[in-house]
């Protein structure tokens, strides 16, 4: 069941190897991750789930480059970022990850248009304005790019977080439980929106969320605990994702 | 409570350290001050006990004319000093004299220089006894002796030192007489020092004193010492009744002439001390500003801790204790270090005024404790004090701040603000004007006062002005640099309030820096402008260094207008008389081919044929008094003190125009004075004589006289230049203080502000910004704050200027001329410490853990 991906079929667009992450040291050591092999094909949408304390957080940030595993190998594509210099992690987390955190995710003192292209604008790049304006439409903010964050609703910042994601065409969108502090609403429309990135834009991305529901939006489920991963589900609904969780006794 | 203050304290070690060194230096000046003058003022009441250590009683004319440089005094005859010898219980009286000597060596250079340290004086010989100071030393394995003859002299240790002098050989003595060569017959210390005070003395016989000052039946005043048995009260009713003439002569106990003398000190240094420690307290002004702040952002990021303690039961008055508390250890630990730190800064300054030329005299430091006492009070009640508003606001921390996520920043400001930053601002100028034009009584007081409530008017306007000021100065840098100018400038204007307190410290440093640069400057143009409009003569002859101490013998003019290749030169002097009852500066020159030296433009009357009992006014003073030519007007002088003088010519080149007010000829200046110096020499050469020729003939006379020193116009406004960027320097040096601390200002708001934007850091750095963007956002946030408080500071600076321009144009300050390449250079420094100031702060902000920092709450 474990090796159930039609990874044969599609490009990798990250994956780690072996990957362990270890805090703390002797009788106090924590295994957040163990010996994790996962692969992320591209143009998928993947949910990371599990209890807390599973790693799922860890591994996420381990595979963006926010975080380094202590032994093992993760690549993004073909580079190997367990091997990159900070400065290099800094550069492809700019140029080719999108992030989408739960709350606090943009800088208040920059427009919602300045959120979105803030990524391009340290690069110093121009963004593609056709891409750009197809994006805006698609989270439907285009009256809304000159207000600051506080103007905004927790929604309508989630949805200007997702369109900084989407908009610099990353290879792979990191989303950490992205409507975890939204009503489900807008929770249902942020999740919508990714799902579409997903199926129209071939957009990659990869979820950590502890809502079957948000799960039930992927095309696939990867479950861990104890810093493995100990089973996965392809096209998941959010009853099957709450029965595979209550058996984890969570 | 104490236990949660001080847990307070040590969970903010950093943020309150740097507030404490803001104090700590501000309490350091002010002890270091206060120590330097107190062991100066020490060396000195010394020095006066010694000399008048054996005088019981003390004789002199009761006569005098108060000046800057001290009372001047008529002489009392010599005779007198047999009719006190005859008085019953007169162990021993001597008569003495005091007057300008300067040393000269081997090289023919001067040995001391009056203009810019120590005096050097020339003095009489008394018999060895109870009334002379000084003691023969053997020198060099010579034995010395006093001096005998008219053509003997004896010298100081310290002078003898320094020019490398021996017993037997001949040294030159220049006087207001004839340069001279005398034997050098003795050396001697003074009490236990080589010198009194750091000073030259050459010492003459009695008589030969008197030919030097041209007063060969008088004497400076005389001391007389007991016999046993008779009280210094009882000594001086005899003195009085046997000398008669109370109105005439003046009869001092030996306690009260060396009170007089110690005030007369203590009264010159308490210029300098007010001097000082007005830096001191510019300074620990500016820190107020960083302590408000700092306990500003402190109780805003704690506003749900308080909140806490006022849920579980504390009250308003004990959260605002609590605060206040912490204020109070920070106040009174900085201040401690203070103390500490002010005793080293006695000894740099020490050390950096012997750098700029004037020497102290002294031995070890004198830390009195009401000084430390002073320091304790002032640093601890300054940071108390500044720590009430940010209390008070925690006070009102309602309890259920605990259950809101309360917004940090406070943008927004509120009108009543804005108003009364416009009404103090107002106020402040109407006041500084008014103590600088209205001349009121105490005219520095309003000045101060105005400069104050001005720099605090602006303050409280600066957040109104920091939202569009920091955006119009942050627009080039978004347009410049992108995203992290964009960053930059929209956080330095997100919270207008914190950005402006940290840039009003820096404003006020500018400000004063920049007065001082526009005023500078504004005086050498003045000076150079009146040069060219005044000037006649080719060249001038100054004391080195400049100033009014010293001056040259009248027989360096006489000898320079004897030369074949001069058509004209004269000895200018400058003095104080008193007419129609108030204390005036005038000038004094050789009336007749004066219009060849100056262009003095006579208006009324003949300047060329004042006589001795003429004087001549400017054109403004003629107007402002009514006085008109042939009018008699009430003087005063030292000698022959009361009288009129009579009008006898009216001129416009007044003080304002580059002279002098009031005028009188050499001759009516000799019979008038005891000492005959002139402060400058002014000389025309001949038509057809060239620069080069007159130079050459007139330096051989001038390198006979050590002190004096040959200048074209050029040379003499370069001169005068340096005597003010020398002066400038000096303050220069004490406001860096108050823009250091200003410095330290920025680093602590950036690092309490990198502090809070913990998260959106993170998250910047999280979608790809690199620390060396992360670090250009701060520093140029830091940039933008400065430029803020420096633009403010400039536009203070200027007014300034300009307002004591204004207020000095009759003092000869016409012109107002603010330099545009050292203010921009001013710009330029503020910049600088702006950046130095982020190092620290933005090293923290790029080094922060990513994760770490997205995760923060």
């Amino acid at each position: 069941m474990t090796n159930a991906a039609p990874a044969t079929t599609a490009t990798i667009a990250a994956r780690a190897v072996m990957a362990s992450k270890i805090y703390g040291q002797g009788d106090n050591e924590v295994r957040a991750l163990d010996g994790i092999s996962v692969e992320f094909a591209q143009s998928r949408f993947t949910a990371i789930m599990g209890p807390s304390g599973s790693g799922k957080s860890t591994l996420l940030h381990c595979l963006a480059g926010l975080d380094r595993v202590t032994s093992g190998q993760v690549f993004l594509g073909d580079v190997e970022i367990s091997a990159c210099t900070e400065k290099q992690l800094t550069l492809i987390r700019r140029d080719r990850i999108g992030f989408v955190f739960q709350a606090y995710n943009l800088i208040p003192t920059l427009n919602a248009e300045e959120n979105i292209t803030l990524p391009m604008a340290l690069a110093g790049h121009k963004p593609d304005r056709a891409w750009f304006d197809n994006v805006v439409d698609a989270v439907h903010l285009r009256d809304r790019l000159s207000h600051r964050p506080s103007e905004l609703s927790g929604g309508q910042q989630q949805r200007v977080a997702v369109a900084r994601a989407l908009v610099s065409r990353p290879d792979l969108i990191f989303a950490d439980e992205p409507t975890g502090n939204l009503d489900s609403r807008s929770g249902a429309e942020i999740l919508t929106f990714m799902r579409q990135a997903v199926t129209d834009l071939q957009q990659t991305i990869v979820m950590v969320t502890h809502d079957p529901g948000a799960a039930s939006y992927a095309d696939r489920v990867v479950f861990l605990a104890d810093g493995k991963i100990v089973d996965e589900m392809q096209d998941p609904t959010a009853e099957r994702v709450l029965d595979r969780m209550k058996s984890f006794g969570d | 409570m104490f236990r949660l203050t001080w847990k307070g304290l040590l969970a903010h070690k950093v943020r309150f350290a740097l507030t404490a060194f803001a104090v700590m230096i501000g309490v350091s000046f002010l002890v270091g001050t206060n120590v330097l003058t107190d062991t100066i003022r020490r060396t000195f009441d010394d020095l006066f006990a010694d000399i008048n250590e054996g005088t019981d009683a003390f004789v002199r004319s009761r006569d005098e004319i108060d000046s800057q440089f001290g009372p001047q005094r008529d002489r009392i005859p010599a005779n007198l000093l047999p009719e006190i010898r005859r008085i019953d219980g007169v162990r021993e009286a001597q008569g003495s004299l005091f007057f300008y000597a300067q040393l000269v060596d081997r090289d023919g250079d001067a040995i001391g220089n009056p203009g810019q340290g120590d005096p050097t004086f020339g003095g009489n010989w008394t018999p060895e006894g109870l009334l002379n100071p000084w003691q023969l030393v053997r020198y060099e394995g010579a034995a010395s002796r006093p001096p005998r003859t008219a053509d003997e002299v004896v010298v100081d240790k310290s002078s003898a030192d320094k020019g490398a002098l021996l017993v037997g050989e001949k040294v030159r003595v220049l006087t207001q007489a004839a340069p001279k060569e005398y034997t050098l017959v003795g050396v001697v210390r003074f009490g236990d020092v080589d010198s009194p005070g750091g000073a030259s003395a050459s010492i003459f016989t009695t008589s030969e004193s008197q030919r030097i000052t041209a007063a060969p039946d008088a004497f400076d005043s005389i001391a007389v010492a007991n016999g046993d048995g008779v009280s210094q009260a009882e000594m001086v009713r005899r003195v009085e009744a046997a000398i008669g003439h109370p109105k005439q002569y003046e009869v001092l106990t030996g306690a009260e002439i060396t009170k007089e003398n110690q005030d007369e000190i203590a009264r010159a240094m308490s210029f300098f001390t007010i001097g000082l420690s007005i830096f001191a307290y510019v300074a620990l002004f500016v820190a107020v500003f960083l302590i408000f702040n700092t306990f500003s952002i402190v109780v805003a990021q704690r506003l749900r801790e308080l909140a806490l303690l006022r849920a579980i039961g504390a009250s308003g008055r004990q959260v605002c204790w609590s605060v206040l508390g912490e204020a109070v250890m920070v106040g009174l630990l900085a201040s401690a270090a203070g103390v500490l730190g002010g005793v080293v800064v006695a000894g740099v300054l020490k050390a950096l005024f012997a750098g700029f030329g004037m020497e102290l005299p002294s031995q070890g430091l004198v830390v009195a404790p009401d000084v430390v006492v002073l320091g304790l009070i002032v640093g601890t009640l300054i940071t108390t004090v500044s720590a009430v508003f940010p209390a008070r606001r925690a006070a009102r921390v309602p309890p259920i701040a605990v259950m809101r996520d309360v917004a940090i920043e406070r943008a927004g400001h509120r009108l009543g603000w804005t108003v009364a930053g416009v009404v103090l601002t107002a106020f402040g100028v109407a006041v500084l004007l008014y103590g600088l034009l209205g001349s009121p009584k105490n005219g520095i007081a309003y000045v101060g006062f105005g400069a104050l409530v001005l720099f605090i008017g602006v303050a409280v306007l600066g957040p109104t002005l920091a939202c569009p000021v920091g955006r119009l100065l942050g627009w080039p840098l978004a347009r410049l640099r992108g995203i992290t100018g964009e960053l930059a400038r929209e956080n330095s204007v997100r919270n207008p309030r914190r950005t402006s307190l940290t840039a009003a410290a820096l404003m006020i440093g500018v400000a004063l820096v920049g007065f001082i640069t526009i005023f500078a400057s504004s005086t050498k143009e003045s000076i150079s402008v009146a040069v060219d409009r005044v000037f006649r003569a080719d060249y001038v002859i100054t004391t080195h260094g400049g100033g009014f101490g010293g001056g040259f013998s009248p027989d360096l003019a006489e000898e320079v207008d004897a030369l074949p290749e001069i058509q004209t030169a004269s000895g200018l002097r400058f003095n104080v008389f008193e007419i129609d009852g108030s204390s005036k500066f005038f000038a004094s020159s050789d009336p007749v081919g004066i219009d060849e030296l100056f262009d003095v433009d006579p208006i009324a009357g003949d300047f060329a044929t004042l006589g001795v009992n003429q004087l001549a006014i400017s054109q403004k003073v003629a107007d402002a008094k009514g006085w008109k030519v042939g009018d008699e007007l009430p003087v005063r002088f030292p000698v022959g003190n009361k009288g009129t003088m009579t009008v006898g010519a009216i001129y416009g080149t007044g003080q304002q125009e580059g002279l002098s007010d009031y005028f009188i000829s050499l001759a009516a200046y000799d019979s008038r004075y005891n000492e005959h110096l002139d402060n400058q020499v002014y000389a025309r050469l001949r038509p057809g004589v060239t620069p080069e020729e007159g130079k050459r003939a007139i330096e051989p006379v001038v390198k006979r006289y050590p002190n004096a020193e040959l200048q074209d116009q050029a040379e003499y406004k370069q001169a005068q230049e340096a005597q003010i960027n020398q002066f400038v320097n000096l303050v220069y040096l004490m406001l860096a203080l108050a823009v250091i601390i200003a410095g330290i200002g920025i680093a602590n708001t950036l690092a309490l502000s990198i502090y809070e934007r913990t998260r959106e850091l993170g998250l910047l750095r999280a979608v790809g910004m690199s620390r060396a963007q992360l670090r250009s956002t701060v520093r140029w946030e830091a940039v933008i704050i400065a430029l803020f408080g420096t633009g403010l500071g400039l536009v203070i600076g200027l007014f300034f200027g300009w307002a004591v321009v204004e207020a000095l144009k009759s003092e000869g300050i016409t012109e107002f001329a603010p330099p545009g390449f050292q203010l921009i250079v001013v710009v330029a420094i503020a910049l600088v410490v702006a950046t130095i100031a982020a190092i620290f702060p933005a090293r923290r902000a790029s080094r922060l853990d990513v994760l770490q920092a997205i995760q923060t709450q």
